[in-house]
């Protein structure tokens, strides 16, 4: 009776409060579930605690705490948020038209009102890193953050997630973009080493003038400032903007900052490997196509691999055009290279699953993974790769209170993500799904 | 297990491994009993476990206990009826549609078919081994449309072969006809013809019909077209449309109202819409709404056509005839089984409700006695995504899968 009351009391003051104030004060419980904590095992018929936005306590006998919100999940499956490790969504465009902006960052490109996040929340997916896309040498600084929130600075995880370099020239040939990209690396280390001996920054490589930015030898994209209309205002902006790449290139050859490095081919996974040892950078490999080839090379990396989003497709010949099936998945259990997934269909033999996480998941246990692999693969595996391991990717004491309720057991067909919980707060709740119950619905509208 | 070849990409050795090792040398082929756990007809019926046994292509006895001597055993845990497409393009070469014309009836999608198409292996990898073959909908009477088996001819049982020619006439009863005709000012152009838009495609086929109706042609050419569309008139040769929104499927009925015909609808993504002229009307649907869903995630699509991922839930209670097409057939089951479709009518719309639609259901689209030995074996329940084909049987002739 008291309790009920306190709850209607709670909901009244919810209502009362809105959708912000709600964020931390919850007490919840999850209560009657089966519990996949990805870290420990599972835990039949436990119960989740969480205050304040974290997880205070997981187990069989808890006691629950009179003020808490109880949720009942009996007969459900109980799971630690998913994490998508490398994604160019949730931004207008990602790809800047300029090839060199490391000064850039996603968090002012990020739009929270963008279908991907309903999306997201909606298929379990609580922590996202969202990076630059592909396309430039040199993107901008990726961020990583929860996928529930109203504006950008609510679901900021970490704010200097990781720059991304892509390995591929948008245009001309690889040889220049190469060369291009070691000179601003070198321009990098060398500041740094200058920063180490204690010598004052000299006023060059602090601020570059900017006749350095204009003696580039590769051809400047269309979009660049020079030659419109006010050379001085520009001027002075790119010298800002070039100090201020600097100092995020530094971060990257100091080790300070990762790198998501963007490998295409083969090839570029070789290139890619000698720049980071030549400038010690600490590597996320994010994988195109048919960069799965230097699997040999792939090896060498301490940390898992992000794979293409397509999993499964056919390469022709170039000669014979004779086809052969690649099944991403299975090279790399083969050559036991740890990987985690993106999304997205890539535009390529349209797949209706390969825009959902778990169903990369499914895949990858179609060809052999086990489950419990492929259930760390969408949870702590990419947690720990993108260094937040500490805060999400599995039920513990602690962390991040982000937790996905299933209706049944994971990765199956007529599985459905029940609740998603980012912050102790429910974000998706299939129950009040309207969009979904339209597009699942019997009648039309 | 399964064997995975990345380096070697030439087409003869790929046929080498192909080639089923267990089988006798020549035309005469062993008998082999398939033993599996868990046996899908197809049509309904769950034998678990249970027995086919598979004689020179065909189906000889599939039960609970199947009496063969001397048959080569191979055990399998499920086994489902090979798929069957229902609305593809597989192996058209050089462009689907003819489009300097409106009014192609006598296009033959059968005598353009690239026999060495690589298409063939990527449907038999999912598991599809009857094809229906459509014409693409650039022009009206988009063509005459036939029927494959993507593998299982002669000896070596990778070669596709045609199965049935003039299985029916494709017309484009939507937008697609008018797609680039819009693009006019430039004379040279074969985009300068009709229709330019929904009410030029119902105006060219009630046109067309009526022109076949009145039989009253001198010109060889136009009659030998004539022909064609008489006979769908007279519903000797089946007629399919391709139909997606509702505005499409009323004016399929409106030609059915006017001419008699009973176009068998292919598309049908918003048939939601009209569940009460379905029921009154009956019309047979070659589902594809879900391969076009895929891209986005939206509720709207290409034509505006507004989505619903439950269609066929809902045809189901209506108790419509209908199945699924379009590329991923087994992922679309699946797809289409999680939006609400029960599990058993999932399987049938990718087996038997095809073969019924398509007329062929006395050959194939179940595991029946008597009907080709078209079998998918799966290393678990059919329905999950992470479930993998283990190998695939046309004709009898086993194919592994690399």
């Amino acid at each position: 009776m008291k309790r009920k009351g306190l709850v209607l009391f709670v909901a009244w003051a919810m209502s009362l409060a809105g959708f912000e104030a709600s964020a931390t004060a919850d007490t919840l419980a999850i209560q009657g579930g089966t519990i996949v904590t990805v870290s420990a095992g599972r835990i039949e018929n436990g119960t989740v605690v969480i205050r304040d936005g974290k997880i205070e306590a997981v187990g069989n006998d808890l006691k629950i705490p009179i003020e808490a919100t109880v949720l009942n999940a009996k007969g459900k499956i109980v799971m630690p948020g998913f994490v998508e490790a490398h994604t160019s969504e949730g931004m207008g465009q990602s790809n800047e038209r300029n090839d060199f902006v490391p000064f850039l960052s996603v968090v002012d490109g990020i739009d929270p009102v963008l279908d991907f996040f309903e999306e997201s929340r909606r298929n379990g997916v609580t922590t996202t890193a969202i990076v630059p896309g592909n396309n430039t040498m040199v993107g901008g600084q990726g961020a990583i953050l929860k996928t529930a929130g109203q504006y950008v600075d609510d679901m900021i995880v970490k704010r200097k997630a990781g720059v991304k370099i892509a390995m591929q020239p948008a245009s001309g040939s690889r040889m220049g973009h190469l060369a291009r990209l070691r000179k601003e690396l070198d321009k990098a280390k060398q500041a740094v080493e200058k920063k180490k001996k204690g010598e004052p920054e000299s006023k060059e490589t602090a601020k570059p003038a900017p006749e350095t930015n204009t003696q580039e030898d590769a051809p400047k994209p269309e979009g660049t400032p020079e030659g419109s209309a006010q050379p001085d205002a520009n001027q002075s902006n790119d010298a800002a903007n070039a100090s201020k790449g600097l100092e995020v290139m530094m971060d990257i050859v100091a080790g300070k900052t990762p790198v998501f490095l963007y490998c295409d081919s083969a090839m570029d996974v070789a290139n890619g490997l000698r720049l980071a040892k030549d400038y010690s950078l600490d590597c996320i490999f994010v994988l195109g196509r048919t960069a799965y080839k230097a699997i040999d090379l792939l090896k060498e990396t301490k940390r898992p691999i992000v794979l293409d989003r397509n999993l499964v497709f056919w390469e022709p010949d170039p000669r014979t055009r004779s086809e052969t099936k690649v099944v991403l998945p299975k090279i790399f259990l083969d050559a036991k290279v740890p990987f985690v997934f993106q999304t997205g269909d890539g535009g390529f033999r349209t797949t209706i699953g390969s825009s959902y996480l778990w169903y990369q998941a499914a895949l990858a246990v179609k060809y052999g993974m086990t489950e419990e692999a492929a259930l760390r693969a969408l949870t702590l595996a990419p947690a720990e790769l993108l260094g937040i391991a500490d805060t999400v990717g599995s039920i513990e004491a602690g962390k991040d209170a982000d937790i996905v309720i299933l209706s049944g057991e994971p990765l199956r067909t007529a599985t459905w993500v029940e609740k998603t919980i980012v912050n102790g707060k429910v974000v998706y709740d299939r129950a009040s799904d309207d969009k979904l119950k339209r597009l699942l619905s019997p009648k039309a509208e | 297990m399964r064997r995975f070849k990345t380096s070697v990409s030439s087409l003869l050795l790929l046929l080498c491994c192909f080639l089923p090792s267990g089988l006798a040398n020549g035309n005469e082929q062993s008998d082999l009993l398939i033993k599996a756990e868990h046996i899908l007809t197809g049509d309904g019926e769950i034998i678990e476990p249970g027995s086919i046994l598979v004689r020179n292509g065909k189906i000889e006895a599939i039960g609970k206990e199947v009496l063969a001597d001397g048959a080569k055993v191979i055990e399998a845990k499920w086994v489902m009826p090979g798929l069957i497409n229902a609305a593809s393009d597989l192996g058209l070469a050089g462009g689907t549609s003819e489009v300097s014309a409106e009014v192609m009836p006598d296009f033959d999608t059968s005598s353009i078919v690239d026999w060495g198409s690589f298409a063939f292996r990527h449907s038999l990898e999912e598991g599809v081994t009857t094809a229906h073959v459509v014409p693409g909908t650039q022009s009206v009477f988009a063509g005459v449309s036939c029927i494959v088996k993507t593998a299982g001819h002669g000896e070596q049982s990778l070669a596709p072969y045609l199965m049935k020619k003039d299985v029916g006439l494709t017309i484009a009863l939507c937008t697609d006809p008018t797609g680039r005709n819009q693009a006019r000012g430039r004379p040279d152009t074969v985009f300068m013809r009709q229709p330019t838009n929904r009410m030029g495609v119902v105006w060219i086929l009630r046109s067309s019909f009526q022109k076949a109706k009145e039989s009253k042609t001198t010109d060889e050419l136009d009659e030998s077209k004539l022909a064609i569309v008489r006979k769908a008139l007279d519903q000797s040769l089946p007629l399919f449309s391709v139909s997606r929104t509702e505005v499409d499927l009323q004016s399929c009925f409106t030609l059915q109202n006017e001419f008699g015909v009973q176009p068998i609808i292919i598309g049908g993504d918003e048939a939601y819409r009209i569940i009460d002229s379905i029921l009154e009307r009956k019309p047979k649907i070659i589902f594809t709404g879900l391969s076009s869903t895929a891209r986005n995630s939206g509720l709207r699509g290409e034509e505006g056509t507004a989505k619903r991922w439950n269609v066929l839930g809902q045809l189901e209670k209506t108790e419509a005839t209908y199945c699924i097409a379009g590329e991923q057939l087994l992922d679309q089951a699946r797809f289409a089984y999680r939006f609400g479709l029960s599990r058993e009518a999932a399987l049938k719309s990718i087996t038997s409700a095809p073969a019924s639609i398509l007329k062929i259901d006395s050959e194939v689209g179940s595991l029946r006695q008597g009907k080709h030995a078209d079998i998918v074996a799966m290393d678990s329940d059919p329905m999950e995504f992470s479930s993998a084909i283990q190998w695939t049987m046309v004709d009898g002739k086993l194919i592994s899968n690399p």
